[in-house]
């Protein structure tokens, strides 16, 4: 018979009807896992599958659908193996052996992956590598991975799949009203993050009825270049007596299918609620109807887990301050891990109006593959814009491909073989759109003709591998004119004929044009223009760079790609022109001074910032206090007793914690700006302690504020994160040698870790003292538990800390 | 639009007797206004059947629970509502954002989410009570897993009677916490016939373990 993969996309294929609701008919209670039937009444579920086959449907789904090792431990494989012979019976026994096909069902683990929850990726994809393990050597047909409202866990799924077999897979995703996943993503972030990592056929299931479905099927449809799947519960749930149902008959359902068919769907069937009467229907109908084939697609998409950035229509602006060439302080944080220094950097760009962040933590002192997935599983954490993985390291680049929660851009390749041999294999297995510089084996070309030819050449290669030319972005390549004074019209043809003659899309690192020349932002900002006229599609930059910035928004307004000039008029309306901007300064000048004079009243301008919780006042007088007085006598004489002030005011009841905080953020401001100022030298640190949210607790903002105190303190915290194991804590305990470690907890149930982690303590590392803090701890807990010191809030901790270490 | 109380937020920020200054104000003002356009309320509600087993045992639905502080809160019951509310995942990723620059920001939208998802509790233990007193019946306070000695494990049941995760979103971790965290889960307990105002009188404090020295309380104590 014809394998499906030779059908799937040329001829309508019928998808099959509920199970849940089948064999709840049929006795299933409402506590029993419906895939223990497999071996319990194999009978009744393979009579459900016979039936599916009867009415016509092509694709039947084995009962696995929550099938998994969380669920199922060691029976996994008796379950799975005999969920695939009942389908495989069920079709012989309809007759059906030569053109029906069995899919391996796959569902959600029923955990939620982290950052949000706190299922590993990794972890992930080792339970569903299992199912599909199991599945394929019983002799399924083909993968349907369905009902995903995570697009994360949806990757972790494919993936499994694609490494653990041959077989097709289809996946098919619940959206909301608005066409949201749960977590999100829209059918157009999660169509191009699973066509890039080779999905088959994508599609939608479940949560809706089939009217609903409708505006979803249609954006599919617009977006896809793999055949759509569309499987609509019989309506929207409805409630009687206690009990869910579902109430869309047969005809109805056919009704509104017919008018999904007819949008140009090639694939249809049924979920929650329908039954093998419905898909008859469907089958006797749909197949009368005109078959219409998926087209490709011509967009080049960014994304993240929640949003797109389509390439190709306005500039897109990728942030490159994440990136420690030429910045001390960077590297200084890369060497350090201080991961929040470099989220900063993320955040402060996505401000200023990035729209993609380019992700450079290549040092060649420090581990890139461990250092590039942290940053990168941080930053997808908190940001929502696509990243740009900027690595020339193979092994950082395929861990941070594996684990990025979307479709990535790639950062990159270039016409030398080898280096086309090694990165474009990851790109055609995890999608992504690739960064492709024009030189190769013999260097830069200097003139527009070469860099064309290698251009082709790298179309031709990526065409070898599978990826689609959309996704190849040209690096039409930046060099200084202060070097070669020709370079930037060389530069700006690239452009032009790569718009014109390849129909590609292109980007540059902008402000290289201009080293080594002086005030380098006015050959940039007019360099982007000139680059923006001539098709540039991303321009890599300091999104904080206000000229550049200037120049971004004006060039898009005279080119007709900011519809009304409303983005201009919004971001300039309160513009101060040139001729008028000395006489604001002056006055902000005199205010200034009024300001000054008042603060050194008080007692010192860093002081009385952070006694007030200023942060950029904190941060500014601290600048200004660094040009006169060494770092450590402002510690000594205005950080530390200001926040001793506001310390004892908490203590005492008369400041509340929003104060204290206040004043901890801005002396942590003032704390990083002396930080920038003493690279190099060796900083006065009282000890080093560690902090941990022990397991399980997946909630650590005391914990923060703890850590915030102790270093504004003069402490160095380690500070290992939330879900701490206890092995963790004491081997990071024992390696640094540390004599005080500090544990939350939230909940009463991780109180319990909070014991062993002490016990195991106390055990390896006896020199060790215990302080413990979080909601539900009290002074009796954490004497019961056998802590050293409860610590109630944040500056008793950092008290206990001083009477052991000395203040 | 759910809309908890002012003052509501201010207590989860620790202030009680006093009003918070402009500085923290504005930052609370900000801090809604970012949540607002994050929040996705949602919410179940099931009823089951309860009768009292044996001294700090319930049988609810198909569940047996031993609990002496859910037993108090509904040995007189014949039915219980379950319900599990939440805002979304919004606010979670707000204060992941916050926590890198600002704890007081992060500290701030803590408590915006923790008084929107008690805000959205009110107003489905308000649903379930209006509909219980138009049949006759009253309710007793709302009675969380994690409250007293009420199990954690019971999450799980919650998660599977609700279809927490389909319906609302809502997942469990290996420790039974609730994500969003911004998610509460709760048993309203009915009974036939009315019963005196003190008895049904929401005082979740004073049946708590951390009743002494709890920094949230709603009591102004000296």
């Amino acid at each position: 018979m014809k394998g499906i993969g030779e059908r799937l996309g040329r001829e309508w294929l019928i998808c099959d009807g509920g199970t849940g609701t089948f064999l709840q008919e049929r006795g299933l209670s409402g506590g029993e896992l419906p895939e223990t039937w497999n071996l319990l009444h194999p009978d009744i579920v393979g009579e459900l599958n016979r039936k599916c086959f009867e009415a016509g449907a092509d694709i039947v789904n084995t009962n696995t659908f929550g099938a998994n090792r969380l669920k199922f431990g060691d029976k996994l494989e008796q379950i799975v193996t005999a969920a695939v012979d009942i389908a495989k019976k069920a079709r012989h026994d309809a007759g059906r052996d030569n053109d029906a096909y069995v899919a391996l069902d796959i569902g959600p683990t029923g955990k939620l992956l982290e950052p949000m929850g706190d299922l590993s990726f990794d972890s992930a994809v080792e339970i569903f590598s299992e199912i599909v393990k199991i599945g394929a050597g019983a002799g399924a047909d083909l993968v349907l991975i369905e009902t995903m409202s995570d697009g994360y866990e949806s990757k972790a799924a494919l993936l499994a799949a694609k490494e653990n077999c041959d077989l097709p897979v289809i996946v098919t995703n619940v959206y909301d009203n608005n066409g949201r996943l749960l977590t999100g993503g829209t059918v157009e972030t999660t169509v191009a993050m699973l066509e890039g990592l080779g999905a088959d056929a994508v599609g939608v299931n479940c949560g809706l009825g089939p009217l609903q479905m409708i505006p979803i099927v249609k954006r599919l449809i617009n977006c896809a270049s793999v055949p759509v799947v569309v499987n609509p519960n019989a309506g929207l749930p409805q409630m009687f007596e206690g009990k869910t149902y579902f109430d869309v008959g047969p005809e109805e359902f056919l009704r509104y299918m017919e008018e999904i068919a007819a949008m140009g769907v090639q694939v249809c069937g049924g979920c929650c609620g329908t039954t093998p009467d419905h898909i008859r229907l469907l089958a006797d109908n749909i197949k009368k109807r005109p078959f219409v084939p998926q087209t490709q697609k011509d967009i080049c998409m960014v994304t993240s887990y929640s949003q797109g950035v389509e390439i190709g229509k306005k500039t897109v602006i990728i942030g490159e301050r994440i990136n420690p060439t030429g910045k001390k302080r960077f590297k200084q944080a890369l060497r350090e891990n201080d991961i929040d220094y470099i989220l900063n950097e993320g955040l402060r760009q996505e401000d200023q109006g990035a729209h993609i962040l380019d992700v450079n933590v290549g040092l060649p002192e420090i581990n890139e593959p461990e250092m590039m997935e942290k940053v990168v599983k941080a930053l997808q954490g908190v940001t929502t814009l696509p990243l740009q993985i900027d690595t020339t390291d193979i092994t950082a680049l395929e861990r941070a491909m594996r684990i990025y929660n979307g479709k990535p851009m790639i950062n990159s390749v270039n016409g030398k073989q080898e280096v086309i041999d090694s990165v474009m294999p990851l790109v055609a297995k995890y999608g992504g759109v690739l960064v492709a510089l024009v030189l190769d084996e013999d260097g830069i070309p200097n003139n527009a003709e070469d860099r064309i030819r290698i251009a082709k050449k790298i179309y031709e290669a990526a065409d070898k591998y599978g990826i689609p030319r959309k996704d190849i972005v040209i690096d039409g390549l930046c060099m200084t004119i202060s070097s070669d004074t020709s370079s930037a019209a060389v530069t700006l043809e690239t452009l032009r004929r790569v718009r014109d003659e390849l129909h590609g899309n292109t980007i540059l690192g902008v402000s290289n044009i201009s080293f080594g020349l002086p005030a380098r932002e006015l050959i940039n900002s007019n360099f982007l223009t000139m680059a923006m006229q001539n098709g540039l599609s991303c321009a890599i930059m300091n999104p904080g760079n206000e000229p550049m910035m200037q120049a971004y928004y004006s060039t898009n307004a005279l080119l007709d790609k900011d519809e009304q000039c409303m983005d201009f008029i919004g971001r300039y309306q309160s513009y101060v022109p040139f001729s008028k901007l000395g006489e604001v300064k002056a006055d902000t000048g005199a205010a200034q001074t009024a300001a000054d004079e008042k603060s050194q009243a008080s007692g010192g301008a860093v002081a009385e910032a952070v006694r007030r919780g200023m942060k950029e006042g904190a941060a500014e007088e601290t600048k200004k206090a660094l040009k006169t007085r060494p770092s450590l006598e402002i510690i000594d004489n205005e950080l530390i007793p200001a926040l001793d002030d506001v310390g004892k005011g908490f203590e005492k009841g008369k400041v509340f914690l929003p104060q204290l905080l206040m004043s901890a953020d801005a002396a942590k401001a003032a704390f990083e700006v002396i930080k920038s100022s003493m690279q190099g030298s060796e900083q006065n640190i009282k000890a080093k302690v560690i902090l941990a949210t022990v397991k399980g607790d997946i909630h650590d903002i005391g914990k923060n504020i703890v850590k915030v105190m102790m270093e504004n303190y003069g402490y160095k915290v380690i500070d290992l994160g939330k879900d701490v194991p206890p092995e963790v804590i004491v081997e990071t305990a024992i390696k640094e040698d540390i004599k005080l470690v500090g544990l939350s907890a939230l909940m009463t149930t991780t109180v319990v870790s909070m014991e062993e982690t002490i016990k195991l303590l106390r055990e390896k590392k006896p020199d060790c003292k215990v302080a413990v803090g979080g909601a539900v701890m009290t002074q009796e807990y954490a004497d019961a538990i056998g802590a050293d010191f409860y610590g109630k809030d944040a500056m008793a901790t950092v008290r206990y800390a001083d009477s052991l270490f000395g203040a | 639009m759910i809309r908890p109380e002012r003052c509501e937020i201010n207590r989860y920020l620790g202030y009680r007797s006093i009003t918070p200054d402009d500085t923290v104000n504005s930052l609370i003002d900000e801090c809604i206004s970012e949540a607002e356009k994050v929040i996705r309320p949602a919410y179940a509600v099931k009823y089951l059947d309860v009768c009292a087993v044996d001294e700090d045992i319930l049988k609810i639905g198909g569940l047996v629970v031993h609990s002496h502080g859910l037993y108090r809160n509904m040995e007189h019951c014949q039915t219980t509502a379950m319900f599990a509310a939440t805002i979304g995942h919004g606010v979670d990723m707000l204060i992941r954002r916050a926590e890198i620059g600002s704890l007081l920001k992060a500290s701030v939208l803590q408590a915006v989410g923790a008084a929107y998802v008690e805000a959205l509790c009110d107003e489905v233990n308000e649903d379930i009570k209006r509909k219980a007193e138009e049949k006759g019946c009253s309710c007793a306070a709302r009675f969380s897993p994690g409250y007293g000695d009420l199990s954690l494990e019971l999450q799980k049941d919650f998660e599977r009677i609700l279809s927490m995760r389909q319906q609302l979103g809502i997942t469990l971790t290996d420790s039974l916490l609730m994500v969003p965290s911004k998610s509460v889960t709760a048993f309203v307990g009915i009974r036939k016939g009315k019963c005196s105002t003190a008895e049904t009188a929401v005082n979740k404090c004073k049946d708590c373990d951390l009743y002494r020295d709890c920094s949230y309380s709603k009591e102004v104590r000296q």
